[in-house]
């Protein structure tokens, strides 16, 4: 195991511990995976037996979140109906879910410039989910519930904020909105990343390849924004180090890296458990987080990509390690939480070793 | 063999959008996902040229960006280079075991070293990119192996003038090296660019392990192109000067991708034409509600928000300023601008 991620997991299991003696319900089901939704089921997903269309109907939960998350944050108000219900004809067995705030929705005290950003992560993953279902056709899965309200009890789990403190908003300030979807950006691109590969040989000659890894440039812009947007401004603030007291947030957002790396090393799962080519693969040990820091000279380079230190590859995880890390759990068998209080409507619902 | 499996590949990639439309019954057709798509005839490449093109284009982007940031190629040892990452002995760039034709180290002329005095953000941005693209050029060296190609000739001095005088507005004196506005005008230039090349070779690559590397170098350079155009916006958030520059980049590039097309009417799968978008804001819809106005950080495709891709001709179309097409014919080997003598192929490559 690489020595720097020791402390890591030491931590996280340290802070389970800790959450769960101090008895917050909701804050010890981020940990445990035990929250009043959560069910465990120590049964494995049927690997191997998955399709194509699962492969997307997986992608098509995570726009879902993502959507309504950048959509209410720019709007106050989320997807329309006719982009979250069953398609007309559909016949499988999910059934549609509904969304929880939690938090006042719209990003407060943005710039024009600020809002317009939001806009269009808001317009381009609404358009994902327009795109996936169009694709997926009578097979497209209804939106599972969504709990955006996740933040806070997230917020806590990484050290950001304590339990006895207000719930995190990511809708307070534009800087608490970069750390909202900084949860999310980073993964999303490692997600199409491990989910290509997975695609059949005639999913790769009806395009669906192609498709991926259009929207895993596209989920990779987005990333590169808020870490940009985040580098950016903790320079221009002066600040010096990451946690500086001048602009914390860069701080902060590798602390959702930590957490992220406590909620995946390890995991592996299936399916996709063959090696995907980058490092922080199934099975793996090592992290895929690259920690953003404050460059104080043009010469010392920046941390706006995640990518691998020695071959500069973006890294990719594996549908177990993203239910993971959505779920806010590191546990085993854990088929609903976090972000998804009913789990997402997938075949690979349950996590797994 | 995998000439053949690639040639087949390629043919049902053709037919692939049809298939998609069985699969999404009625609701996909009303997406407007631009032509049917009729591929370039003849592809019988293997991995290795798919890679050795992309080698090409890293050669390009890395010696770029090692100019700008450390004022020296990538194949010299340079301090700041080494501090910031680079290997200690430089770069290869031929070697007795490489393939094609040495082109030598890339020349410089005067001070390429971009000044980023008061412009410590703009300058780590370029130190970081020019780090990572060295990397990348050492991965595929490496995945190549024997069948690498060595660095071609590649011109990055006056070819920026020559690219200059392609622009509308014209800009026949313009160098990326003279201020970090400049630099980042002359990386928007290859950033998008480095994405629809990647997005266009994922689908014909035939090994896995091979396309997950080429997913995640995909990732990479979208960070990179994304890097740059926030950086752009937040300069110049109406696009009326660096941006508005930009934008005449991206539609010199939508032309050439055209041209790339050889006079067919049809375009890649699920591309619009033009297949570039600058920085200048947009009407968008949201949640049902019209009115709204938006960054254009992402160069992605209005209906569906998917990168663009293109084809090897677009590419190469692109990057030798219309040097790969001559009307509706494809004219091999593609040269100009930055390949002065056009890439290093290998003995079946892209020409």
């Amino acid at each position: 195991m690489d020595s720097r991620l020791k402390p890591f997991i030491d931590k996280a299991l340290s802070r389970r511990t800790f959450l769960a003696g101090a008895g917050s319900v909701a804050a010890a089901g981020i940990i445990t995976g035990c929250s009043n939704d959560g069910v465990t089921n120590t049964t494995p997903p049927p690997t191997g037996t998955y399709t194509d269309l699962d492969i997307l109907n997986f992608a098509l939960n995570l726009e879902y979140l993502e959507a309504q998350f950048y959509l209410y944050a720019a709007t106050g108000k989320g997807l329309a109906a006719a982009n979250t219900a069953a398609p007309t004809g559909y016949t499988g067995s999910y059934t549609m879910g509904t969304v929880t705030l939690g938090n006042s929705a719209m990003v407060a005290g943005t710039t024009s410039a600020q809002q317009q950003i939001i806009n269009e992560i808001a317009s381009e993953e609404q358009e994902h989910v327009q795109f996936l279902r169009a694709a997926l056709g009578t097979a497209a899965v209804p939106m599972p519930s969504i709990d955006l309200s996740f933040f806070g009890p997230l917020a806590v789990a990484a050290g950001i904020f304590t339990s006895a403190q207000p719930a995190f908003n990511p809708y307070s300030s534009f800087d608490a909105f970069l750390i909202g979807a900084f949860i999310f950006e980073d993964v999303g691109v490692t997600a199409y990343a491990g989910a290509a590969p997975l695609i059949s040989a005639a999913g790769v000659a009806s395009g669906l390849l192609n498709y991926a890894a259009g929207i895993l440039a596209v989920e990779a812009y987005h990333a590169a924004y808020i870490r940009t947007a985040l580098t950016g401004r903790a320079i221009s603030m002066g600040a010096t180090t990451p946690t500086s007291t001048v602009y914390p947030y860069v701080g902060i957002a590798n602390q959702v890296e930590a957490l992220r790396a406590t909620l995946t090393v390890g995991n592996s799962g299936a399916p996709g458990t063959s090696n995907t080519g980058n490092t922080g693969v199934a099975g793996s040990s090592g992290s895929v987080e690259v920690p953003l820091n404050v460059p104080q000279s043009p010469t010392q380079a920046s941390a706006i990509v995640a990518a691998d230190s020695v071959h500069a590859i973006g890294f990719a995880r594996n549908v177990n390690q993203v239910h993971h890390i959505v779920y806010g759990s590191p546990t085993v068998g854990v088929k609903s939480g976090g972000f998804f209080p009913n789990g997402t409507n997938s075949i690979f619902s349950t996590t797994t070793a | 063999m995998a000439n053949l499996e690639t040639q087949v590949l390629d043919d049902i990639i053709v037919k692939g959008r049809r298939k998609l439309l069985t699969l999404g019954s009625a609701a996909l057709a009303g997406l407007v996902l631009g032509g049917t798509k009729e591929a370039k005839a003849a592809t019988a490449y293997t991995d290795a040229d798919i890679l050795n093109f992309a080698l090409n284009l890293e050669y390009l982007e890395a010696n770029f960006y090692y100019l700008a940031a450390f004022g020296c190629t990538i194949d010299a040892p340079n301090a700041a280079a080494i501090a910031a990452g680079a290997p200690s002995g430089g770069i290869p760039i031929s070697s007795s075991s490489f393939v094609g034709t040495p082109g030598g180290p890339v020349s410089k002329t005067g001070a390429n070293m971009v000044n980023f005095t008061g412009q410590t953000a703009i300058g780590a941005y370029a130190t970081e990119t020019a780090i990572e693209e060295g990397k990348h050029v050492l991965f595929l060296q490496g995945a190549l192996s024997s069948a690498a190609v060595a660095q071609p000739l590649i011109n990055l001095t006056t070819a920026w003038q020559m690219l200059g005088s392609a622009l509308t507005p014209s800009a026949p004196t313009f160098s990326p090296y003279a201020s970090a506005n400049a630099f980042l005008l002359g990386a928007y230039v290859f950033e998008d660019v480095g994405v629809t090349a990647y997005h266009g070779a994922a689908s014909l690559l035939t090994v896995s392990g091979n396309l997950s590397a080429a997913a995640g170098i995909l990732g990479v350079e979208a960070y990179h192109a994304g890097l740059i155009r926030t950086t752009i916006t937040n300069i110049d958030p109406t696009a009326t000067g660096i941006g508005a520059t930009a934008v005449s980049i991206s539609n010199l590039r939508a032309t050439l991708s055209k041209a790339g097309l050889l006079g067919s009417t049809t375009v890649p799968i699920n591309d619009t034409n033009p297949d570039d978008l600058g920085p200048s804001p947009v009407a968008v819809t949201l949640a049902g509600m019209t009115g709204y106005t938006s960054t254009k950080i992402v160069d992605c495709d209005a209906t569906n928000s998917i990168a663009f891709a293109r084809n090897t001709t677009q590419v190469l179309n692109i990057v030798t300023g219309g040097g790969a097409v001559n009307g509706t014919t494809q004219v091999t080997p593609a040269k100009g601008i930055f390949f002065t003598n056009g890439m290093n192929a290998g003995p079946n490559g892209f020409k």
